[in-house]
């Protein structure tokens, strides 16, 4: 128990500085005394500047993190798979093809970004869950469909770059988390949505828990198998769907921090729910500030910088709970 | 409970379960007997909800099984599966707590009653003292108390094991086969399972179904119905079939003839 709890502190604490730390490092370094007093008395223009740039970025990356973490989470859960994860099995190449796709036909109905990615994110799910579902889910057998799965989408997504089209920009952006250029209006979607799904997310710690067992199981001890799945694997897309929207595609996270949770705090989803969302909110932030400040005024996308901490970490992490378990 | 004309295929090619009609008598222990792939666990399975007759039904305490809902009829029948799997980091206590599955709703638990049916079914299953270890620290024989002490948790008047004993050295399959039985003589559970061996099958049960091929042979009191042209028939195995004042009735493999 001391562990979880030490596990839990401590993620919030590292968010907390992460926080403060992001807010005054940059292109314009303030101390916080100035930011502060900024915010609150206004009419300092560096203030100003990091308020436009800087504060939605966080909030963004904080968001995606938390969204596709949590995303991961549940989609192990349903396909009671540990490779799952919206990258992978094609539900962000999904969501981002289908929201470049709609905007270049319809330029007007930005705001309606998320529902499209959303479409595009189920639509991908369904594919992969419909295609591998042979009297069972075969674990291997839907992580080979997803591969080809997110194969399709992202290759039609690439033959938008070379169309020549208007939506060059779009498509970087969706394929290479850049959270540079965010802006409020971002902010307000990815806070709805995301806040939504998590909130969502945190009433299905049941479910995911039962999903565990056999399905003959679970179902013999009363559990509707089939309506579980369908909702959160819904809470699961949505959650994929709007960080891929907003922030672009990050590979990797949805998988690697389920992981890292589950050597923390363990495999009960009451617990590894939350702490996946605050851990994912700090990797893509600490990638984030990292991405911008390491080599300024050039920037290193987040996440290619997620990859580098996140993939010896987990290593690390994984050898250490195996000569914990003995496994 | 009652199987009324059921017929069941897997593949829609063959019928792994074909017109069978039995009687399940209330307070008894049944157990099902047969060769590989004659249909003992899709009848089981049958007989749980876990597949739909084809043709024909299900019933118990006079209402279709198909009539149930998820919670009210787990709070009926319990089953212990022969391939169990749950994260290593489980404790037995949690585990058994899933048990209580069909009392939760979305706005109440009865979190005494459900301390209580969890406390029950860890002594009933002798688990008080490892109620706080992991199941992954846990032998194979005590892990198979686990899930019977699950489905114990549901407090239902059905028990139904598929194999239970399958997997386990001598000691713990006696084990297990005592604990159904204390289960059965206190408790008055209704129990239905399928075995493997003939002898455990005739020393711990009130009724034997006898299953060839998707079609139940014989059913009845097996000090009765067991004779070497019956497992002749069913297995096409050639036995001895001896009776013993001490071991009761009891049969030797002598060849396959």
């Amino acid at each position: 128990m001391g562990k979880k709890i030490i596990s839990f502190i401590t993620v919030i604490i590292l968010l907390v500085i992460a926080v403060l730390y992001s807010a005054v490092t940059g292109s314009i370094d303030i101390s916080m005394m100035e930011l502060v007093r900024g915010l609150f008395t206004g009419g300092n223009h560096e203030v100003e500047v990091i308020k436009d740039l800087r504060f939605p970025r966080i909030i963004i990356g904080l968001f995606a993190g938390a969204a596709l973490s949590v995303s991961g989470v549940l989609l192990q859960a349903v396909m009671r798979n540990p490779l799952a994860e919206p990258g992978i099995i094609g539900v962000s190449s999904g969501a981002a093809f289908m929201s470049v796709l709609m905007i270049s036909i319809f330029p007007t109905l930005f705001f309606y970004v998320p529902l499209f990615a959303f479409l595009g994110g189920a639509f991908a799910f369904i594919l992969v869950y419909s295609f591998s579902w042979k009297s069972g889910l075969d674990p291997l057998r839907m992580i080979l469909i997803g591969v080809a799965i997110n194969a399709v989408f992202t290759g039609l997504l690439q033959v938008f770059s070379f169309t020549g089209s208007s939506m060059i920009q779009a498509v970087g952006d969706m394929t290479i988390s850049n959270l540079s250029m965010k802006n409020w209006s971002d902010v307000n979607i990815i806070v709805l949505y995301g806040l939504i799904g998590l909130i969502l997310s945190l009433f299905v710690f049941g479910w995911c828990n039962y999903l565990a067992l056999e399905d003959k199981t679970a179902k013999n001890l009363g559990l509707n198998v089939n309506l579980a799945r369908f909702v959160i694997s819904a809470i699961a897309v949505l959650l994929a769907s709007v960080a891929t929207a907003i922030a672009g595609m990050f590979a990797f996270v949805g998988l690697i921090v389920p992981h890292i949770g589950r050597a923390l705090v363990g495999t009960d989803h009451k617990l590894l729910i939350p702490f996946s969302a605050l851990l994912g909110a700090l990797l893509i932030l600490i990638a984030d500030t990292l991405g911008r400040t390491l080599i300024s005024p050039n920037e290193i996308p987040a996440s290619i910088i997620v990859a580098l901490i996140g993939g010896p970490f987990l290593i690390f992490l994984l050898r250490k709970s195996d000569r914990i378990y003995g496994n | 409970m009652e199987i009324k004309r059921v017929i069941y295929s897997h593949d829609k090619k063959k019928n792994h379960v074909n017109d069978v009609n039995v009687q399940i008598e209330p307070g008894k222990i049944t157990t099902i007997i047969g060769p590989n792939g004659c249909g003992k666990s899709t009848l089981l399975g049958l007989m749980s909800n876990n597949y739909l007759p084809q043709h024909g039904e299900v019933l118990l305490e006079g209402k279709s099984l198909r009539a149930y809902k998820p919670k009210e009829l787990a709070k009926k029948i319990a089953v212990v599966h022969q391939e169990n799997s749950a994260p290593a980091d489980m404790t037995v206590e949690r585990l058994v707590g899933y048990g209580r599955l069909p009392y939760k709703s979305m706005f109440k638990t009865d979190k005494a009653e459900d301390d209580a049916a969890i406390e029950w079914a860890l002594k009933e299953t002798n688990l008080t003292e490892w109620k706080h270890v992991t199941i992954d620290a846990l032998s194979g024989g005590q892990r198979q108390r686990v899930w019977i002490a699950m489905s114990l948790a549901q407090q239902t008047p059905y028990l139904f094991l598929d194999e239970p004993t399958t997997y386990l050295d001598i000691y713990f399959q006696y084990d297990i086969l005592e604990l159904i039985k204390r289960l059965n003589e206190e408790h008055g559970l209704t129990i239905v399972m399928v075995l493997h061996d003939i002898n455990q099958a005739i020393r711990y049960s009130d009724a034997v179904i006898a299953m060839k091929a998707g079609q139940v042979v014989v059913q009845g009191d097996p000090k009765k119905i067991i004779t070497d042209d019956l497992i002749q028939e069913i297995y096409g195995v050639d036995v001895l079939v001896r009776e013993d004042e001490t071991a009761g009735l009891y049969t030797i493999p002598v060849g396959i003839g």
